[in-house]
């Protein structure tokens, strides 16, 4: 059976399906008795879309205005 | 991406690979928000993230008539623009070498258990549809302080999308190293929310 450290160092292969049927059975045994392993893996698996949200950025209307005259202008001359 | 929006996709490259420019105009009007916003999160400065989106769609002209279609077009600017983002970055940037252990994560006995009990398990709020302001900086904080190599790994995986062979690829890196970095920035950044939800 995995100890937490293992489990966590594996959590990536774990979460996209992986592992080896042998270590994958010994993650879970862990978490069947760990729940602060359990919540860790939540909240690692939750992370990336916390920050994909804190992460968008939108395009001020000018930058699109200045984008569209620079192309205009490089194409037209093509 | 929808379906019936990478169809219409195919429509407008069909007509601009036949010299449509309005076609082209649309195809940018469709895809430049993406383009810009993967620009803006790599660099952090609006200036290069505005000449990278042209430079994204110059290129992306240029190479019109050798786009063959096999992947959306969405992809193939996606992939240009990152391209261009890493180039960019790696002309500007001063030498980054940092170990592993340089990075938070969470901390061990040494039995290998946990030291420090998460928080909470503050997953569930990730379904909220606004992130409470607050936190979204704390986030925006510790993806920047993240290791460059780290935070690109991340940003390319998690936020833009991309495979690992394509990131493997453009950082020049194995795909064990892109997983290994990867790994590392979401524990940096999970220990930076945990630490969130513990002070509020």
């Amino acid at each position: 059976m995995f100890n937490c450290k293992e489990s966590i160092d594996s959590l990536l292969p774990f979460l996209e399906g992986e592992m080896s049927p042998e270590d994958e059975e010994h993650l879970r045994e862990h978490l069947s008795g760990c729940p602060p392993c359990v919540e860790f893996v939540n909240t690692y698996r939750a992370t990336s879309g916390m920050c994909r949200k804190a992460l968008v950025k939108s395009m001020p209307p000018e930058v699109a205005g200045r984008l569209r005259a620079y192309l205009r202008g490089k194409l037209e001359t093509k | 991406m929808t379906q019936t929006s990478v169809e219409d996709d195919r429509e407008l490259l069909a007509r601009a690979q036949g010299g449509d420019m309005s076609a082209f105009e649309a195809l940018v009007g469709r895809h430049e928000e993406k383009v810009y916003g993967l620009a803006l999160r790599m660099t952090r400065s609006e200036a290069d993230a505005a000449e990278i989106t042209q430079d994204t769609f110059l290129s992306a002209y240029q190479h019109l008539g050798e786009f063959r279609g096999e992947a959306a077009f969405g992809s193939w600017v996606h992939r240009i623009a990152a391209n261009n983002a890493l180039m960019r970055l790696r002309r500007q940037r001063v030498l980054d070498i940092v170990s592993d252990d340089d990075l938070a994560g969470p901390e061990f006995t040494d039995r290998g258990s946990l030291a420090d009990v998460p928080e909470s398990d503050w997953s569930q709020r990730a379904d909220d549809q606004l992130l409470h302001e607050e936190l979204g900086r704390a986030i925006r904080e510790a993806t920047d302080a993240l290791p460059e190599g780290y935070r690109e790994v991340f940003l390319l995986k998690d936020v833009e999308g991309l495979s690992y062979e394509e990131i493997s690829e453009m950082v020049g890196i194995s795909i064990p190293a892109v997983k290994s970095r990867l790994h590392r920035a979401r524990l940096a950044l999970r220990e930076a929310i945990d630490a969130f939800y513990k002070e509020v």
